[in-house]
């Protein structure tokens, strides 16, 4: 045994050294016991100085036997390798530098991709112990949302009830654009209000300072890095400086690290993504004293609020808990609270997500989506290199079979042939690094705004060790084929000068159908794909979104601090949209609480006047403020009924205008004009004056949703979407509203102004940045596709070359013999799309949730893709074709 | 040709001067090299067979030491063992190591690093 295992472990040494000491070594090990281990470690330092010495340094370390010789047959034989490939590779430098872009192409592009996966869906969120984790909602699978915001009061009791968590800490589910004040025009920062001890739950503490304290004496704020940085210039006095936030002045107590992020934007609620995602600042959440009174946390009469949901809550799980026990605890809880509390919680249950699951859910789907397309690109290029490394290995069929019939044996003949793939791959693979980086900064630019994690991605050490293993498998893949045709050689038949199709040939030509036919069945199905996301988006742009989105402005504002009772604010509205109305260009200007596809929705529970519904049971509907001419400016049409007017003040009765589907959800068909609906029990019920169209509100691909809404002029709104509909360009219009802005009041910051068009463009960023990639991915299939088969036709043109002497010279027309060639590419390339359309039907459905108003199995896509092809791969067969078409039949004949 | 400098080879490794050390007290094999070493150190030189023959690749290759041609009686011999003995420069280049070494002791001992020798 031990003598096995020395036999095995000398084999690290150089040969010469085993021939010189290699006996007495054996002797000694064997009697003195050492381990086979140090063995090993000794024969490799020697193997490397004598390498140090065979390549760089003679001198190095004077050896024993002499330094010429065959004391390095792998190394000697992989030199002349390598040597004998770089020849070839310069010789015909056009086609190596193809290849080596298609694979590094390929290679980069993978890589790239991988590592944007990696940093999304794979890396641990930037949190202690990330995996511990989990986010909590309220489960109202009843009214279809498995994922509710939590009210104050029930999420306290989870705080409370719950046995499995070691913290559950919450978080407003939306953010707050706070407006800070200095000596200059006030400014827009973005805010987010949390509960105190919510940092050392996730385990990260300030940079600077301290986290937000659980009683504070004052106000107190924590800033983010960026804002820090931004705003601040990132001075390292700013702990305990003086904000004047709005109306309060707050004490800034800690500076959080650069790679912290709170909250990721879909921890915020089922309803979206708020589109401003970098958080400036977190503010303290209270559930006492008068904060906790205007943020709506305790009711009038000073209990803590059951009814009203908008509270997201992250907990981490106690040591041996599972996630499963986390829901079965809280489920329970939530039970309780339902038998407690019926009125409010009946139907009301807990839902429990692991924290990444949470945060990158909604994406994993099209990433991965993305990796399987530049897999497939990879496996393309690939094959096509092992093509042509195969074509290559015919050209040298003599030269193989004259080292076959010298004796070389045929593992040499693979090892050839290895090196060769190897050597195209990682040089491919050199350079597809270089396009990895590149490729990842290309995507994190090309990447929605909104996609989480969007600014945790960065090349890594994981990007480099995937190109490695990603270029030698592809190196092994583009050798192997080749070197195992290459054992086939019959040497005799190869070596007979007069020999056309000589044995062996028809393995390989059969070799390079199937290659061919592998590949067009893999561009075909890449290409469905696309095609179907392609008809998808154009549905969705062309999809009626309830509004008109073109020649439209649209900001946000914070009204001036000044400004505290309803008449005041009623008077600055008038003032404010009479001046805006008055601007050259403007046809009208409204305002609303939340803007269709650009921000998070609202939702209250209502019910209709003198209906018998549980409070329980309430519908949700969307609920808004319009302010001006908000109907008219944004296009949506008016059904029936009667716009607001300056009746419909502070003093009138309370109206509300709501929309289609709501009607049908309430009234069914009955004329819902003149009817009262109420969102409390005791509050005051709106007449519905008007019926107005629907909009998309969360997406373009939602359904429409119950929508209500009310005069801005019966209740305040916090930091309004102002709209304004123009005559020319509106994006030419920003300097001269925001001028008009300055001159109503200093204290009046515009922000996220955008023209209505981008609004609606956003909303489809991240399946346009799906759908060009997977389109660029298509055309690089198609692309390579159509070089497989060109290749391949060349190959059989060029051996059939005398046989099209012949025909022609036997009287043959031209046109029958083109067809005959052509012919034979298109069965080829009919058996690649017809695998192709089969695999195509097979896996689409996995898309279906990417797709819009198109099914997955969608026949205009089925066949138009695989008639595309089908041209795409006779232009291909037609060039080559065409050239055996103008040889001379002499001299095709004179070869015979 | 260059005089022959012993101070070129300076300082040995470890593992060289012991051979050199096990090879003063005149012609030895390979195992009992092995043997020596692992004696006369009490064990705090670990000599594994890889490692002692790549030390004697480089002491054979440099000069320090040589094969023996003549073998003793063939009655103790094994056909696989060769014999090794110091050359007149191996010999020189044990003694610099050895003064050098000596030379770091003393100035240990005067620093008080070292007890003096009772």
């Amino acid at each position: 045994m031990r003598s096995a295992l020395f036999a095995i472990g000398v084999l690290a040494y150089p040969r010469a050294f085993r021939r010189r000491f290699g006996a007495e070594m054996h002797a000694d090990h064997l009697r003195s016991g050492g381990s086979v281990i140090e063995l090993i470690a000794a024969g490799l330092s020697e193997r490397w100085s004598a390498l140090v010495r065979l390549f760089w340094w003679p001198n190095h370390q004077p050896h024993l036997y002499a330094p010429t010789g065959r004391h390095f047959m792998f190394w000697d034989t992989l030199r002349s390798d390598v040597r004998h490939t770089i020849r070839l590779a310069l010789k015909t430098p056009l086609v190596t530098s193809l290849t080596v872009l298609a694979l590094a192409l390929g290679i980069g592009a993978t890589a790239a991709i991988f590592t944007v996966v990696n940093s999304v869906l794979v890396k641990p969120l930037p949190y202690r112990n990330a995996e511990e984790l989990v986010v909590v909602w309220s489960d109202a699978s009843r009214q279809g949302r498995p994922q509710n915001t939590l009210s104050p009061a029930n999420f306290l009791d989870f705080q409370r009830m719950n046995q499995t968590l070691s913290g559950l800490e919450g978080y407003f589910s939306f953010v707050t654009p706070f407006k800070l004040m200095s000596d200059g025009p006030s400014e827009i920062v973005v805010g987010i209000t949390v509960t105190p001890r919510l940092f050392e739950l996730l385990g990260r503490s300030p940079l600077l300072g301290r986290p937000l304290a659980d009683q504070p004496a004052s106000f107190e704020v924590v800033l983010s890095h960026g804002f820090w940085q931004r705003r601040f210039g990132g001075d390292p006095h700013i702990i305990g400086r003086t904000l004047q936030i709005d109306t309060t002045p707050a004490t800034v107590v800690g500076v959080m690290p650069e790679d912290f992020t709170f909250p990721y934007g879909s921890m915020l609620g089922p309803s979206g993504f708020t589109r401003a995602t970098a958080i400036d600042l977190w503010a303290p959440m209270a559930f006492s004293g008068p904060l906790a009174t205007t943020n709506r946390i305790l009711t009038p009469q000073g209990q803590i609020v059951r009814g009203t949901h908008w509270l997201g809550a992250i907990g981490r799980m106690k040591p041996g808990v599972t996630i499963d026990h986390v829901q079965a605890d809280l489920s329970t809880a939530a039970r309780q609270m339902e038998q407690a509390y019926p009125e409010t919680n009946a139907g009301w249950g807990a839902t429990v997500v692991p924290v990444l699951e949470q945060t990158v859910g909604a994406i994993r789907r099209p990433l991965l989506l993305l990796l399987v397309g530049v897999a497939f690109v990879l496996i393309i290029a690939a094959v096509n290199v092992a093509n042509l490394v195969l074509a290559r290995s015919i050209a040298r069929q003599k030269e193989l079979a004259m080292r076959v019939a010298l004796g070389a044996g045929r593992l040499r003949m693979i090892q050839q042939a290895l090196t060769e793939g190897l050597f195209l791959s990682v040089t491919g693979g050199i350079a597809g690094l270089l396009l990895a980086r590149w490729g990842v900064s290309a995507l994190v630019a090309l990447a929605p705004a909104d996609l989480p994690r969007l600014h945790e991605v960065a090349p890594d050490a994981r990007m480099l060790w995937i190109t490695v293993g990603v270029a030698l498998l592809t190196g092994i893949f583009v050798g192997l084929l080749p070197a195992v045709t290459a054992t086939r050689v019959a040497p005799q038949a190869a070596l007979q000068d007069n020999s056309r199709g000589s044995v062996g040939s028809a393995f390989r030509r059969r070799a390079r159908a199937t290659l061919v036919v592998a590949e067009i069945a893999l561009a075909v199905t890449l290409t469905i794909g696309a095609g179907l996301l392609l008809r998808s988006f154009y549905a969705l742009v062309s999809v009626n979104a309830g509004f008109e989105a073109s020649q439209m402005l649209t900001w946000q504002m914070n009204l001036p601090a000044r400004i505290t009772t309803q008449d005041q604010r009623t008077a600055f509205y008038r003032d404010f949209l009479d001046r805006m109305e008055a601007l050259p260009g403007v046809v009208s200007v409204g305002g609303t609480s939340r803007l269709p596809l650009g921000s998070t929705g609202l939702t209250t529970s209502v019910t209709v006047e003198g209906g018998a519904v549980p409070r329980a049971d309430w519908p949700e509907v969307q609920f808004r403020r319009a302010l001006g001419n908000y109907f008219q400016t944004m296009g949506i049409p008016v059904i029936k009924g009667r716009m607001f007017n300056e009746s419909d003040g502070a003093a009138g009765a309370p109206v509300c205008i709501i929309n289609q589907a709501m009607a049908t959800t309430f009234f069914l068909g009955e004329d819902p004009i003149g009817r009262q609906i109420r969102n409390s029990d005791t509050g005051p019920a709106w007449t519905i004056i008007a019926l107005v169209g629907d909009v998309k509100h969360g997406a373009l691909d939602e359904l429409p949703q119950p929508e209500m809404y009310v005069s801005t002029y019966q209740g305040s709104m916090v930091s309004p979407y102002i709209v304004m509909r123009t005559s020319g360009d509106a994006s030419a219009m920003v300097d001269l509203v925001r001028a008009e802005a300055r001159r109503l009041d200093r204290d009046l910051p515009l922000y996220t102004i955008q023209t209505m068009e981008t609004v609606k463009s956003d909303s489809l960023a991240q399946r346009r940045f799906i759908l060009i990639l997977v389109a660029l991915f298509g055309a690089l299939a198609l692309a390579l596709a159509a070089i497989g088969v060109y290749g391949v036709m060349s190959l059989l043109v060029s051996e059939r070359t005398q046989e099209v002497g012949v025909r022609l010279a036997l009287g043959a027309h031209p046109s029958t013999v083109l067809k005959m060639l052509v012919g034979q590419a298109l069965k080829l390339a009919g058996a690649g799309v017809g695998i192709g359309v089969v695999i195509s039907l097979a896996v689409m459905p996995l898309l279906a949730t990417q797709l819009y108003d198109v099914q997955p199995r969608d026949p205009l896509t089925m066949t138009g893709v695989p008639v595309v092809l089908m041209v795409v791969a006779m232009l291909a067969a037609l060039v080559p074709a065409r050239r055996a078409m103008k040889v001379n039949p002499v001299q095709a004949l004179r070869y015979e | 040709m260059d005089r022959f400098r012993p101070e070129s080879f300076l300082p040995l490794t470890p593992v060289a001067f012991e051979i050199l050390l096990a090879l003063a007290d005149g012609e030895q094999h390979g195992y009992s090299i092995l043997r020596e070493v692992e004696r006369r150190s009490v064990g705090t030189v670990k000599l594994h067979a890889g490692t002692m023959y790549r030390a004697l690749a480089r002491l054979l290759e440099s000069g320090l030491i040589e094969e023996l041609d003549e073998r003793p009686a063939p009655a103790q011999d094994d056909e696989r063992r060769r014999y090794y003995q110091l050359t007149t420069r191996g010999i020189a280049v044990a003694r610099a190591e050895a003064e050098r070494l000596f030379s770091q002791v003393a100035a240990a001992r005067q620093r008080k690093l070292l007890g003096v020798k009772a």
